[in-house]
């Protein structure tokens, strides 16, 4: 692996700490979910700190070239990602669901009474 | 004791049927001295179908926000279980459906012999309505994959004129499909034992309006439902 890929993976990997860092200090993304994505930035580190040990996996694993194998690890992890957060969308759905008719509900009844009241 | 007994209506934007169709109840009420009670749900409308209901004091529930027909007939199970309906009926707000049908599919569950009753389009020779053959071919593949599916033979897979008794208002007021509810919860209460029957009921002409399914979205509809109906079926029901 030549020097500036390791020089721009490092790049990447801080910039992408320091957004998780600002997020998280803004309160913007809750602990839980940043402690993914600071795994990942674990990750990138550890490619570009010993990429020996890296290439030694690639060529296990059968990719003829690191860089191959660093992006298919991404690809993979943001597939991942992704079927995690269509979960979570159809969770949230299901919720918005059930808050808008249980409000509907709601709002329906309190009319009725309130219409009883000034007959 | 007198069986309480709930239209569901769902609605969107049906300002130009809802008020024949409410006005139909409440003739056939005074008429046969029945005592159907019926709630609209006014699924965020866009046009004056919420206005009409206001106006002609017409029992309704506004949802916030569309959800959709899963989502709205819901509502209308979640009232009936809140208001302890014995029977629910689902009943188009667009004039599709039979007032004077509401007797023969609420029969079978009076005497508990069923726990859910289909008006069917195609089950006896009631029935004037007329359908292209593209889209009997479409409910003959749904047909064929809840017979797989679940082993029920049901007919007419997208009636949207089922009644059913207190249990399974229960069950659909804690848990009811959003996407494809007719076929989806037909194979859902097959699989959970329940009773039910397919009978044959007359269905007219929309009045006004469009009908929700276009054919542009029929193939990518059939391949869905189909694929929901062999998923539910894989599902696994105490």
């Amino acid at each position: 692996m030549s020097k500036s890929l390791i020089l721009t993976i490092l790049i990447f990997a801080i910039v992408l700490f320091l957004s998780i860092f600002y997020l998280l200090r803004k309160g913007r993304i809750p602990v839980k979910y940043a402690l993914v994505w600071l795994f990942c930035v674990l990750l990138i580190l550890l490619v570009s700190i010993i990429p020996n040990l890296m290439v030694h996996l690639a060529n296990l694993l059968g990719f003829e070239l690191l860089s191959n194998m660093v992006l298919s690890l991404f690809i993979a992890i943001l597939l991942f990602l992704t079927l995690v957060l269509t979960v979570m969308i159809a969770g949230q759905k299901k919720k918005t669901t059930l808050l808008i008719q249980e409000i509907s509900i709601l709002k329906a009844e309190v009319d009725e009474v309130k219409h009883e009241k000034t007959k | 004791m007198k069986k309480k007994i709930l239209l569901i209506i769902p609605a969107y934007n049906e300002e130009d049927n809802i008020l024949k169709t409410y006005q139909d109840i409440i003739d056939y009420n005074k008429k046969n001295k029945t005592n159907y009670d019926c709630i609209v749900i006014n699924d965020g409308s866009k046009d004056d179908t919420g206005k009409i209901l206001d106006k002609y004091k017409i029992p309704h529930i506004d949802l916030i926000h569309n959800l959709g027909i899963g989502g709205a007939v819901q509502t209308g199970y979640k009232y009936a279980h809140l208001h302890n309906y014995d029977i629910a009926v689902q009943y188009d707000g667009d004039g599709q459906h039979d007032i004077n049908y509401v007797k023969t599919i609420i029969e079978p569950l009076l005497d508990g012999k069923q726990d859910f009753v289909i008006g069917s389009r195609f089950v006896g020779n009631i029935n004037t309505f007329q359908t292209t053959k593209l889209r009997k071919v479409g409910i003959r593949i749904l047909s064929f994959f809840i017979k797989i599916s679940c082993g029920f033979r049901l007919r007419d897979t997208t009636s949207g004129f089922r009644a059913c008794n207190k249990k399974i208002i229960e069950e659909f007021a804690y848990e009811y499909p959003v996407e494809y509810p007719e076929p989806i919860t037909t194979v859902e209460l097959v699989k959970k034992n329940y009773k039910i029957l397919e009978v044959g009921v007359n269905m007219k002409e929309r009045l006004a309006g469009k009908s929700s399914i276009h054919t542009w979205k029929d193939v990518y509809y059939m391949i869905n439902v189909c694929l929901s109906i062999l998923i539910v079926g894989m599902r696994r029901y105490k």
